[in-house]
């Protein structure tokens, strides 16, 4: 089979014996999605790119800041200066970097109308996101798109992925209700070493490589976790397969999917926003002020809310999960911020 | 919930003017003057009625008064009629955005020049000042509010259209604070008022009321139910300035809230709703970390602004819709006087009471701030 010359470029990958030319062309007839373009999702739409995938579409509603570049490839201390969007920075980078791919960057909150919306149906998602709602939301849409996804998620030097076939077992089998973020480490309080992220990335890439191009085999069953400052990998077995009464991948209900989203709303006149969420959660203001200690600057509790400032953001916080961030005035920047800094379950 | 803001819209709407609202969309169904049914016959006359005591309170006749969209639009037609390019325009700090915008984009797209009277310390508007710009400039309109929907102070309209009218300029007043509470005929020429105010109508109607001396050109055209024939906009009141398919029961509706207010008092309801201002002010007033945003001292309608001292505007809002008490927060659409409160950065938070309140319901609102 005479090679094209523009496969001459995939030649090492195609070498690789299971992987091979056949492989290869799947790959680029193949449509990924990555859901948020930070450290997770610099890595593997990097991967993806190099590795010669059709059409990547990436999806993310912040900007870039300096306090990302120590971890999140692709974007570089110009992006950050100019607090460019990060899908659309990520879609610049890649573009140099391969030029073959299709890139598409959607600077957008990813929800269930983001997602019903797509002009295309992915044959994979990858998660690059900080947040379980957004993960629950994707597990429950590629449960109905009966579309394969890959979980990911790192903290200080651990991290984990998983891989989510269309039949289960899913998110909710194994964690029936998403984690309260009081209860979770996120990388603003407990900090985030970059080789954790090139970990778990590098098993949610090698799944994602297998996944679109050799269909034919199962992907990896089971938990991928790390400690890298342990030096600890392993994947742990799942005990059972997935939930009888799962609402997701057995029951078919996709709770995720008919969720009314987070009411956002700027100010009128200010450069503040309002963020209410459609679901009172039980935020304890004293739990929440002692995990956000030394993380965050000017903290102060009061009989009616918590106060802070971070990333050049007032955060007013009332009980119920109810936020006004002051000194921003894009909305998706404001959920960005609540969710890195508050994140739900 | 209890309801603080009644500078917005009063709420709620006596269940006449719901009856009235409901009956013509189960009962009537057209338009006044669309056809000659006795359906029609029907609704012309509680559109003339609606009228005719629109006229009585403006003090115009009945033909002279305009239904509109809103105040805004009624503020809008009537800017947009009698300011040509070039002209002098007169106007003050107090303004909201609906006379505010027109005025910036008159000013862009015929050149008119605009001058601003300030507030004067006290948060009042000096006549004297008025009347010295009033003769300086003998500009072609002074518009002017009359009452502040931030802080309540209500302007001497009668003195200010007097002094206008010695300069030779044309008044035009926003009565949308003051109609339903005070008496709006203070010899303005041209008046524009919302009904879903202090009139207790619903929202998406107003009026524009014209002294009959004055001609002015039209300025939407379109169907008037009357010279059908014709190609021109009609130039006869009230056709000249109502294009278009009327909101007919928003203006059945404002006629049975106007009836319901003349029997209940207007003075009563104002009464009320000002001794609940007042006990508000005592209040918060008496809390160090309050203060109260130039509180009239003379005439005013029931608003009351404040700031803390310790907590953003925005802030106290959360704080107030947690406990049930729905009040605004911010610069309520009049972007000029908050230069002149200190209270540019972030605005206040302004209560705005109506007469059905109890003196717990007050003290219980109060309460969310008092001692925070």
């Amino acid at each position: 089979m005479a090679e094209l010359p523009s496969l001459h470029r995939y030649s090492r990958q195609m070498r690789f014996a299971a992987f091979g030319p056949q492989g290869q062309q799947r790959l680029r007839q193949a449509t990924a999605l990555v859901v948020g373009i930070g450290a997770l999702g610099t890595h593997t739409a990097d991967g993806l790119v190099r590795a010669g995938i059709g059409t990547l579409h990436l999806v993310d509603r912040d900007i870039v800041e300096a306090s990302n570049l120590q971890r999140q490839v692709l974007f570089d201390e110009a992006d950050a200066a100019d607090g460019v969007p990060k899908a659309v920075a990520a879609a610049r980078h890649l573009a140099s970097i391969n030029r073959e791919c299709r890139i598409v960057a959607h600077t957008a909150d990813c929800s269930a109308a983001f997602l019903q919306s797509l002009p295309e149906r992915p044959n994979l998602v990858l998660d690059g996101t900080d947040n379980f709602p957004t993960r629950y939301l994707l597990n429950d849409w590629c449960a109905e798109q009966r579309v394969p996804w890959v979980y990911a998620g790192a903290v200080g030097a651990e991290g984990a992925a998983m891989v989510v076939p269309p039949g289960g077992p899913c998110l909710r089998c194994l964690w029936p209700e998403a984690p309260q973020g009081a209860e979770v480490g996120s990388c603003e309080t407990a900090g985030i070493l970059a080789p954790a992220i090139a970990a778990v990335t590098a098993f949610q890439l090698a799944e994602a490589l297998r996944l679109l191009a050799r269909p034919d085999l199962a992907p990896t069953r089971g938990v991928f976790t790390c400690d890298v400052w342990r030096g600890q990998y392993g994947v742990l077995p799942l005990a059972s397969g997935p939930a009888a009464d799962c609402p997701a991948c057995q029951r078919r209900a996709f709770p995720a999917l008919s969720a009314p989203p987070p009411e956002v709303a700027t100010l009128c006149g200010r450069d503040a926003v309002q963020i209410d969420p459609p679901r009172r959660t039980a935020l304890d203001l004293d739990q929440w002020a002692t995990r956000l200690q030394g993380a965050v600057e000017q903290l102060e509790r009061t009989p009616h809310l918590l106060r802070f400032v971070v990333d050049g953001v007032r955060f007013s916080v009332f009980p119920g999960g109810r936020a006004l961030l002051f000194g921003v005035r894009d909305p998706l920047r404001a959920r960005a911020l609540y969710d890195r800094w508050l994140p739900h379950g | 919930m209890l309801y603080l803001d009644h500078a917005a819209t009063s709420f709620p709407k006596p269940s006449t003017v719901l009856d009235a609202i409901t009956a013509w969309y189960q009962e009537l169904g057209v338009s006044a003057d669309r056809g000659d049914s006795g359906r029609c016959a029907t609704v012309r006359r509680g559109v003339q009625t609606t009228r005719a005591a629109l006229g009585a309170l403006v003090g115009v006749p009945a033909a002279r008064i305009a239904f509109t969209s809103g105040a805004t639009e009624a503020l809008n037609l009537a800017l947009r009629a009698v300011l040509r390019p070039g002209d002098a325009v007169l106007t003050t700090e107090f303004e909201h955005s609906s006379v505010v915008r027109p005025l910036r984009a008159l000013a862009a797209e015929r050149g008119v020049r605009l001058q601003i009277l300030p507030a004067t310390a006290a948060g009042g508007l000096d006549v004297g000042a008025a009347r010295a710009a009033l003769l300086a400039q003998r500009p072609r309109l002074f518009v002017f509010t009359h009452a502040s929907n931030v802080t309540g102070a209500v302007l001497d309209a009668a003195a200010l259209c007097a002094e206008a009218r010695a300069a030779g300029t044309l008044t035009l007043l926003d009565a949308s604070q003051t109609a339903g509470h005070l008496p709006i005929a203070v010899g303005a020429d041209l008046v524009a008022a919302s009904a879903h105010k202090a009139l207790l109508g619903p929202p998406g109607l107003g009026f524009l009321a014209v002294r009959p001396e004055l001609d002015l050109p039209a300025q939407k055209q379109g169907g008037t139910g009357s010279s059908a024939a014709l190609d021109e906009q009609p130039t006869a009141w009230p056709q000249a300035f109502e294009a278009g398919t009327p909101n007919t029961p928003a203006i059945l509706g404002l006629g049975a809230a106007l009836r319901w207010l003349a029997a209940t008092g207007i003075q009563e309801r104002l009464a009320a709703a000002l001794a609940h201002t007042d006990a508000l002010a005592a209040r918060l007033g008496a809390d160090p970390d309050v203060r109260l945003v130039l509180p009239p001292a003379g005439a005013r309608v029931p608003i009351l602004s404040f700031v803390h001292r310790r907590y953003d505007p925005a802030e106290l809002g959360a704080m107030f819709d947690a406990a049930g008490v729905h009040v605004r927060t911010g610069f309520h659409c009049a972007p000029w006087l908050h230069r002149a409160l200190g209270t540019a950065g972030s605005g206040t938070v302004r209560l705005s009471p109506g007469p059905e309140l109890s003196a717990a319901d007050v003290q219980a609102a109060a309460a969310v701030v008092v001692g925070s």
